[in-house]
């Protein structure tokens, strides 16, 4: 692509440049810092030139067009020419019928997927009237203990009226296909009429997020019983989110996460090989939760490496040859470093964020709110964080070709760079055994510690700079959030919960549970079962603690320090 | 000891500030997570320390702090000092503060700040 002539005498004009102009320069100046390193551990240079991309082959094997091999400029031929990205929000609070009332706001606002935010509870496998719920019932999520609250939750919203519906499922999978599934036949649905999206990516839990329930080998079944039962049954549903935003978020630095999501990605694959699956069976159905908070071009060119990455790994290692299972399918929640203090400011943050994202070409992205680190967003900033999408996705150009900054000679290097740093990443993990061994070795665990120390200890230097915060502050008060949720819900759920039991057939559901149970032991698709289970209205807790009596508990090891 | 109650499981934070406070020369027990109120008030007067510090991120801080207190109370361990850090709404932290919790340390604290202020505290 280069002239090898026109290279040189570039790099003859560069070394002129840097004598006359830039050293002029330097003698009366300087740069802010020495290095300009970014939390990956890449220095950022001065200029980029075509020098530095000698190594970039530009027409077939590094760049490619966009919907071919190796998709590094976007994954269809069309990305958001065709129409934009799917517009996502993240929501659920309270009871069931409170967050009704929201969802159908964000549906009147556009919304095209509902991601369902579910408490803590919930999230480990735990009804409402649990000892561990106390305190705990429909804070930080929506409660759902059994199929009553999922037709509450979305009385009047038919699942077909959104483009796709999630819930923020990790350990629970298999309950959380199954509650929209039996959702769906209350609602006269088939699978084929509607998209489900569950995250599902249970390993990242026992680094990240804290939210596991079995140990980790029966949680890989459990995973992957979802992605094998969809397979099957709803190949058009995305039963599988790989998740580097909460390893990144929770200090691994983006490019260690997208390698670590990968490994994570592989691990389960193998698994569904090894039960007969094929890859190109699975694959198609897998997507990846991306993350990047400190670096705008950062954020952009990790998901035009991680495609890149994707696509090599999943044609070379794993023999996949379906464009659908080489081209990795990109969702995002776009954060950006926001803070307490003078939270408006928040709303340049997410947006810039939701921008690098959208340059980055993502297929489905939900934002922040600016209140979030307050509490619950309220209606007007959840409202905004939509309409910032849209603005988007509609108003400035932004979309009107695909990958613009594409040939970027900052953008490619960069794209190279970080691919290599995740390629190396992912083979380091691999070396070690692949995701589970290295989880449980430890790697993953002190990759984040290491990081979250030094983001840390940057914050605190001023060289992790926070506008309001660390650097220009003026303020000192931290404002009250605007949200409450009522204390008083945890009684009504857990007297909802206490009806749906007295109402349902005992024995339909002991007959279920023992089927749950059966399965579990074996090796056969846990769905079927739990399906069955819930359609007669089993609780979250029920079906659970009968996959805990079968799997055991995880156990987390104490750490100690110092002393 | 630094300890995560409830079903939060996020703790980079408490790691964080566990190392700090480690890295000050104190000897600090971190009790993973899920903890009850009960198993955290058992552990600090098991392993003998001097302060409690609690991460919470999960909004059910009013539940469950004030039956750590309580704990405390009944076990005569009110001389433990207790500090929490986290997601606390700013209006709530009077309140906590009220019950007995010595210190509430939001996100953007430095670390210097929260080891400063357990030094004193120890002393």
């Amino acid at each position: 692509m280069w002239d090898k002539e026109k290279i040189k005498e570039l790099q003859k004009a560069k070394e002129n440049w840097e004598k006359k102009c830039l050293g002029l320069a330097l003698d009366d100046r300087s740069e802010q810092r020495e290095r300009f390193l970014t939390d990956i551990g890449l220095a950022i240079e001065r200029i980029y030139t075509p020098i530095d991309l000698q190594q970039i082959n530009f027409e077939y094997e590094d760049l490619g067009f966009p919907g071919q091999y190796p998709f590094t400029r976007g994954i269809t031929p069309l990305m958001h020419r065709n129409e934009p990205w799917i517009i996502a929000c993240y929501s659920g609070f309270g009871e069931p019928q409170i967050c009704n009332e929201r969802y159908k706001k964000l549906i009147e606002w556009g919304v095209d997927k509902i991601v369902m935010a579910v408490d803590l509870p919930t999230q480990v496998g735990y009804d409402s009237d649990h000892i561990m719920a106390k305190g705990e019932v429909g804070r930080v999520g929506v409660a759902i203990d059994t199929l009553r609250d999922m037709e509450i939750l979305f009385d009047d919203i038919p699942l077909n009226k959104l483009k796709r519906v999630g819930m923020l499922a990790f350990s629970f999978g298999p309950i959380a296909l199954s509650l929209f599934i039996a959702l769906g036949e209350k609602q006269g649905l088939k699978p084929s009429d509607f998209v489900v999206e569950l995250q599902n990516d249970i390993l990242e839990d026992f680094v990240a997020r804290g939210t596991y329930i079995f140990p980790i080998r029966p949680s890989v079944r459990v995973a992957t019983d979802v992605v094998g039962y969809c397979a099957s049954n709803a190949p058009h549903w995305y039963p599988l989110c790989l998740q580097a935003n909460h390893l990144n978020a929770s200090g691994t630095g983006s490019t260690k996460a997208t390698a670590f999501a990968i490994a994570d990605g592989v691990c389960y694959i193998n698994h569904l090989l090894e039960k007969g699956y094929k890859i190109d069976e699975i694959a198609p159905l897998i997507s990846m939760f991306l993350d990047e908070r400190s670096d705008f071009f950062i954020a952009i060119c990790n998901f035009r490496a991680a495609r890149r990455v994707w696509a090599k790994i999943m044609k070379e290692k794993m023999k996949a040859q379906d464009p659908k299972s080489l081209a990795l399918k990109i969702a995002a929640h776009s954060h950006g470093g926001e803070t307490l203090l003078e939270p408006i400011n928040n709303i340049v943050r997410i947006t810039l964020a939701t921008l690098a994202y959208v340059l980055g070409g993502v297929q489905v992205l939900s934002n922040a709110s600016y209140d979030e680190p307050l509490g619950t967003p309220t209606e007007d900033a959840a409202k905004i964080a939509v309409r910032t999408q849209q603005i988007l996705a509609y108003e400035l150009g932004i979309t009107n070709t695909i990958d613009p900054l594409g040939g970027s000679y900052f953008i490619e290097r960069l794209t190279t760079q970080i691919e290599k740093q995740i390629y190396e990443e992912f083979l380091r993990v691999e070396a070690m055994g692949g995701a589970i061994a290295a989880i449980e070795k430890g790697y993953y665990l002190s990759a984040m510690t290491e990081g979250a120390n030094r983001r840390q200890r940057e914050f605190e230097k001023g060289e992790r700079v926070s506008i309001g915060v660390n650097k220009y502050r003026t303020e000192s008060k931290i404002p009250f959030g605007a949200f409450r949720i009522d204390p008083a819900i945890e009684q009504k759920q857990i007297e909802r919960l206490n009806r749906v039991k007295k109402e349902r057939n005992g024995k339909t559901v002991r007959e279920t549970l023992e089927f749950v149970r059966e399965v579990a032991r074996g090796d056969r698709n846990l769905i079927p079962p739990i399906l069955e289970a819930v359609r007669a209205y089993a609780t979250m807790g029920e079906i659970c603690d009968v996959l805990r009596e079968v799997f055991g508990e995880y156990q987390a090891k104490e750490k100690y320090f110092g002393g | 000891m630094v300890g995560k109650v409830g079903l939060d499981g996020h703790e980079v934070g408490a790691r964080v500030v566990a190392k700090a406070l480690a890295d000050a020369g104190m000897e600090v027990i971190y009790t993973g997570l899920r903890q009850t109120p009960e198993m955290i008030v058992r552990t600090a007067i098991e392993e003998g320390v001097d302060l409690i510090g609690i991460s919470i991120l999960s909004g059910a801080h009013m539940t469950l702090l004030p039956e750590i207190i309580r704990l405390l109370g009944d076990y005569k361990a009110n001389d433990i000092h207790f500090i929490v850090g986290g997601i606390i709404p700013a209006e709530d932290i009077p309140v906590i503060k009220q019950i007995g919790v010595r210190e509430v340390f939001l996100p953007e604290t430095p670390t210097s700040v929260i080891v400063d202020f357990v030094k004193n505290l120890i002393k």
